[in-house]
């Protein structure tokens, strides 16, 4: 791999937000094709997630790698979105109606990105009704609610009930601290992850096997 | 919270906003279920008011902060210059003191009554806004230190009026330990939970520490804090906790609110009572892993409360 895509993988995993965006830009100027640097920007975020799935790091390392990410990406989307090349999956993506935390489905949003996701964020707080309004703009490929409050479950269930009567049908899934796969059976999610990077790898299955 | 403020026709916005609300919600439920504690909890932003949040309450969701206030506060400096809010002067921290003045008035010694502070770490993400913090402690470690020991320095404030105002318990919100590595929490946030904890025992108070989610990962190091009552969220796994705590610490939990509580029925929750009693051995107080959601039958905060006898 070039020096250059390497120093990015390794700016990723470390969460070096300087150093991610210093080698983008060196692959950039060096006329590297985007598609490989975005590759590299995968590897890394990758990486982030398998060690985060094992608990060897935690949130704060996540968030920081996370943050690398992006100012690696704020330098290359324009160019990918030049050269056509597009996310191949889109995601509307909230925090339940009454919650107002947004680090989980922040994460979950950032790792879908770094996994080439579209990520269509509706923030904190959302309602059925605008989860639904997205989803006849946006025509995503999945829908993704968080939750971290115990009490808002409750909200999470009648989100995943009203969208459920949406024609054409769209998959849900859903994640948060207080939430389990039972829960998410429960409520007729089509998917259930217990972390970030679980969210990417569940999103990856559901939309291969919908084409 | 929501619960209790419903349970006498009122809503959390008013619960959260009024400590009238508050103590008479909170009472009607222990007498009507048999709880044995008081507790004065309604929502993180009790300090952060006093640091000059702007507090918006809402009729039936929890208490939103407007802005971090601490959000623009990039360096030590800056930090160094702030002073402590005073509880007393503080309207949201002083409705917490008399919240625990009233329960005394009203109730003398029937119950335990547990005062309430924010934990190092929740309150300097309440301060600086979550995710700044957590990245902060990776890339700002002095920052950091600067930042928990203000927060330290205000919870033993808070709390050392609490308990001279009736309080005999002080619950700790450190919510977010859960989500941070034994290394980063062992450097930066255990010497200040333990300087907290060490200030509430120095002048007779009780500890509880209420950690959301897994925490088995911070157990070597949170068994060397001077912690009375552990909280274990329902997917700790309790036979283990008991294992790598110490005896003296009393586990606290850990029915799931919503599976066992909002979805179960009272003869679920019996048999999961009679399943965490035997897993936890002796000092083991019941209670849900976390907060018991609106909506919940009556029958089964019943039964979570029935008198048990250890089966020997």
């Amino acid at each position: 791999m070039n020096e250059s895509l390497n120093q990015l993988t390794t700016a990723i995993k470390a969460g070096k937000r300087k150093d991610a965006r210093a080698a983008t830009a060196a692959a950039l100027e060096a006329g590297l094709p985007p598609q490989s640097v975005l590759d590299a920007l995968t590897e890394g975020m990758n990486d982030v997630g398998v060690r985060f799935k094992a608990n060897t790091i935690f949130v704060p390392e996540v968030l920081v790698a996370a943050r690398a990410m992006q100012k690696s990406m704020d330098l290359l989307e324009p160019v990918l979105i030049a050269s056509g090349i597009e996310p191949e999956f889109s995601i509307v993506i909230g925090t339940v109606e009454g919650d107002l935390h947004d680090i989980g489905k922040n994460l979950v949003m950032m790792m879908l990105k770094g996994a080439n996701f579209k990520v269509i964020d509706l923030g904190v707080n959302v309602s059925a009704e605008a989860f639904a309004n997205a989803v006849a703009e946006h025509k995503p490929d999945l829908v993704a609610l968080s939750a971290l409050l115990t009490t808002t479950m409750p909200a999470m269930e009648s989100i995943v009930c009203d969208l459920s009567r949406i024609e054409p049908p769209i998959k849900i899934i859903v994640g948060g601290a207080p939430i389990t796969p039972d829960f998410a059976d429960q409520i007729g999610a089509d998917g259930y992850s217990a972390d970030a990077a679980s969210a990417v790898e569940l999103a990856q299955k559901l939309c291969a096997n919908a084409q | 919270m929501q619960y209790a403020a419903e349970y006498i026709g009122s809503n959390y916005g008013t619960f959260a906003s009024d400590y009238r609300t508050l103590v008479h919600a909170n009472i009607a439920c222990a007498e009507d279920f048999g709880f044995d504690q008081l507790s004065t909890i309604s929502d993180p932003y009790r300090e952060t008011q006093g640091f000059g949040a702007e507090i918006i309450y809402h009729e039936n969701g929890v208490p939103e902060c407007v802005r971090p206030p601490f959000a623009d506060i990039d360096e030590v400096e800056e930090l160094q210059a702030i002073s402590l809010p005073d509880p007393e002067q503080a309207p949201r921290m002083q409705d917490r003191i008399d919240a625990v003045r009233l329960y005394k008035e009203l109730t003398g010694d029937r119950y335990s009554i547990m005062g309430w502070v924010e934990g190092p770490a929740a309150l300097a993400g309440d301060l600086r806004g979550l995710s700044d913090f957590l990245m902060d402690l990776i890339d700002e470690p002095e920052y950091s230190a600067c930042l928990l020991d203000i927060c330290a320095d205000t919870a033993i404030r808070f709390a050392r009026i609490q308990i001279n105002s009736g309080a005999d318990t002080i619950g700790i919100g450190d919510a977010i330990c859960s989500q941070i590595s034994p290394m980063v929490y062992n450097e930066l946030i255990w010497p200040r939970q333990k300087r907290l904890m060490d200030s509430i025992k120095a002048i007779g108070g009780k500890t509880r520490l209420h950690i959301c989610g897994q925490t088995e990962h911070l157990w070597p190091k949170l068994r060397e804090l001077p912690i009375d009552l552990l909280d274990c969220d329902h997917m700790v796994d309790l036979p283990k906790a008991r294992a790598a705590l110490p005896p003296s610490v009393v586990l606290g939990g850990n029915l799931d609110p919503v599976n066992d509580l909002l979805y179960g029925t009272p003869s679920t929750v019996a048999a999961k009572l009679e399943k965490s009693m035997s897993e936890a051995g002796p000092n083991f107080v019941v209670n849900a892993g976390c907060e018991i959601p609106s909506g919940t039958p009556k029958a089964n905060i019943k039964a979570l409360c029935k008198p048990r006898l250890r089966k020997c």
